[in-house]
């Protein structure tokens, strides 16, 4: 039962995570349509910005922040301006040109910092906490949580109680509808781009300080954040929070009671029984485009 | 108020429209008609800024709109609906209104009162807190389909066959709709319709149609007894 609980718990923490790192993709994907496959890269761009300033100059991970979101929003950004560049078959199109992107990114990663793995050297993020007497985490897997969870609601609010909010779910929903109620889509996309970016360096900090890096993590990334925008129902922010905790558990349960190595076999298969039931993905709308 | 003048449009080796010539003036209803393929939607869709014409000059109210985005064409005071309705499906009703008062406006301003105003004259007042995407009946979808151009407090309004799949009770009473939404913001239209009977009840004249040209345009009843555009309804290609 307590190992139950702790699987459990221990799930319930990555799925935070998860969510943070893939609501990113989802936003972008929301709103233009293009499946931005360097999303992975860009957090672990972020990731890496976080352990050469810590390597450097000694600077705790979470002050690398401001840095970190600087250079990921450019790098998002310029991702943007290359994909509304095509001008025929965006959505595959874009597909070729940001698996390129993701690419030079992870071998400019190579070149700079070498194949080596690298973690976070406070052993402060290492510390135990334990939560009503037995479960237990690390104190970098509960702040990634609570970052995670603050980070999505705090988007869920911006999208809904703001005009560029707004913008963005209407050029989501209808962009042809959108400029006939006098919006330009080119800024919303911008806008969704820039938050994406800010998401991806929030979660390439935690990622830096939960876990290791090193230069093929951010493909790994990719998959996971596009399986749990599919899960979620493409461009569903509440869809993304559900996803990501379904795959964090099924992977925490997989762990505990079979081995790590099946984590993801696992949470594959459950993610395709899922599509086979409701092809629109769990918050995915019929009538939605 | 809008001239159109010498528009043509190709889509590939098709030539959509062909030195198409016509305005709309103040306050005035003004109807395209003519058989499916000839040329109206093609018209809308270059006033609106869906399709680039490949030649020819568009003005509304001294703007020359041909140069303007889409965006840019709704704060002029140019609203449009579509044939098939397109509601923002993330939005709730009155969220759809709030987005086009906010946007489509130029000062950007968001009037509650002015919102719920198109909503009692659009008749969705009780559904205005609903699900645009998956709450809405057919007749109720496109009433926010006009009440969403309406936002945007226009002084032309384009309307796609906004009366088409609406079975003859609703249709009349969204007509008279239509018709008390003119006179209530004193609108200018420009009516997309193939119902007869539709068009002589709403509209002060009319532009026929055919083959990407226009072959008549005149009072409604008067057209209508034009041998040419009789011919053209019935299938007789021009001479």
């Amino acid at each position: 039962m307590e190992l139950t609980a702790q699987a459990l718990f221990t799930g319930l923490l990555m799925g935070g995570f998860y969510g943070l790192i893939a609501v990113g993709l989802a936003l972008v994907f929301g709103t233009m349509k293009v499946i931005n496959l360097a999303h992975g890269e860009l957090v672990l761009l972020a990731a890496y910005i976080a352990y050469a300033l810590e390597s450097q100059t000694g600077l705790n991970p979470m002050l690398s922040l401001p840095i970190a979101m600087a250079v990921v929003i450019v790098a998002a950004l310029v991702t943007f301006y290359l994909t509304n560049q095509i001008k025929k078959d965006r959505e595959l199109n874009s597909l070729i040109l940001t698996f390129g992107l993701g690419i030079v990114l992870t071998n400019g990663l190579l070149m700079v910092f070498s194949a080596d793995i690298y973690s976070t050297q406070s052993s402060w993020f290492m510390e135990g906490v334990v939560i009503a007497d037995s479960l237990f985490s690390m104190r970098s897997e509960m702040i990634a949580f609570i970052v995670g969870i603050a980070a999505l609601g705090g988007l869920y609010w911006w999208l809904n109680h703001t005009w560029h909010g707004r913008a963005i779910r209407s050029v989501s929903s209808n962009r042809d509808a959108a400029k006939l109620m006098g919006m330009n889509p080119t800024k919303a996309e911008l806008w969704s781009w820039g938050v994406a970016g800010v998401l991806a360096a929030l979660a390439g900090v935690m990622l830096y300080v939960t876990s290791v890096i090193h230069p093929p993590v951010g493909h790994s990334l990719t998959i996971k954040a596009f399986v749990i925008t599919v899960l979620a129902g493409m461009g569903s922010i509440p869809g993304v929070l559900v996803g990501a905790i379904m795959i964090g558990v099924i992977e925490g349960l997989t762990t505990t009671y079979f081995q790590s190595s099946l984590a993801e076999l696992a949470s594959m298969t459950v993610f395709l029984l899922v599509l086979l039931v409701m092809p629109s993905g769990l918050f995915g709308k019929k009538g939605a485009h | 108020m809008l001239k159109v003048e010498d528009l043509s449009v190709s889509f590939g080796g098709v030539r959509a429209l062909q030195n198409v010539n016509f305005e709309v003036h103040k306050h005035e209803v003004l109807g395209l008609v003519g058989p499916n393929g000839a040329g109206k939607t093609t018209s809308f869709n270059v006033l609106s800024g869906v399709v680039k014409p490949v030649s020819g000059t568009v003005t509304y109210d001294g703007h020359d709109i041909l140069k303007s985005s889409m965006h840019q064409r709704v704060t002029y005071g140019i609203g449009r609906t579509f044939q098939i309705p397109q509601p923002m499906h993330e939005l709730t009703v009155r969220e759809n209104l709030i987005v086009a008062q906010r946007f489509g406006r130029p000062d950007g301003k968001v009037k509650q009162d002015r919102i719920d105003e198109i909503l009692e004259s659009v008749n969705l007042s009780h559904k205005s807190e609903s699900d645009a995407a998956t709450e809405l009946a057919l007749t109720e979808r496109k009433a926010l389909e006009v009440a969403k151009a309406l936002a945007t407090e226009p002084t032309l309004l384009m309307l796609d066959e906004v009366l088409a799949g609406l079975e003859t009770t609703s249709k009349k009473l969204f007509m008279e709709t239509l018709k008390k939404i003119r006179k209530q913001y004193n609108l200018s239209m420009i009516v997309i319709e193939h119902d007869i009977e539709t068009i002589m009840n709403m509209c002060d004249r009319v532009v026929v149609f055919n083959f990407g040209q226009v072959i008549a345009e005149g009072d409604p009843e008067e057209t209508f007894r034009n041998p040419e555009v009789v011919r053209s309804y019935t299938g007789e290609v021009l001479a």
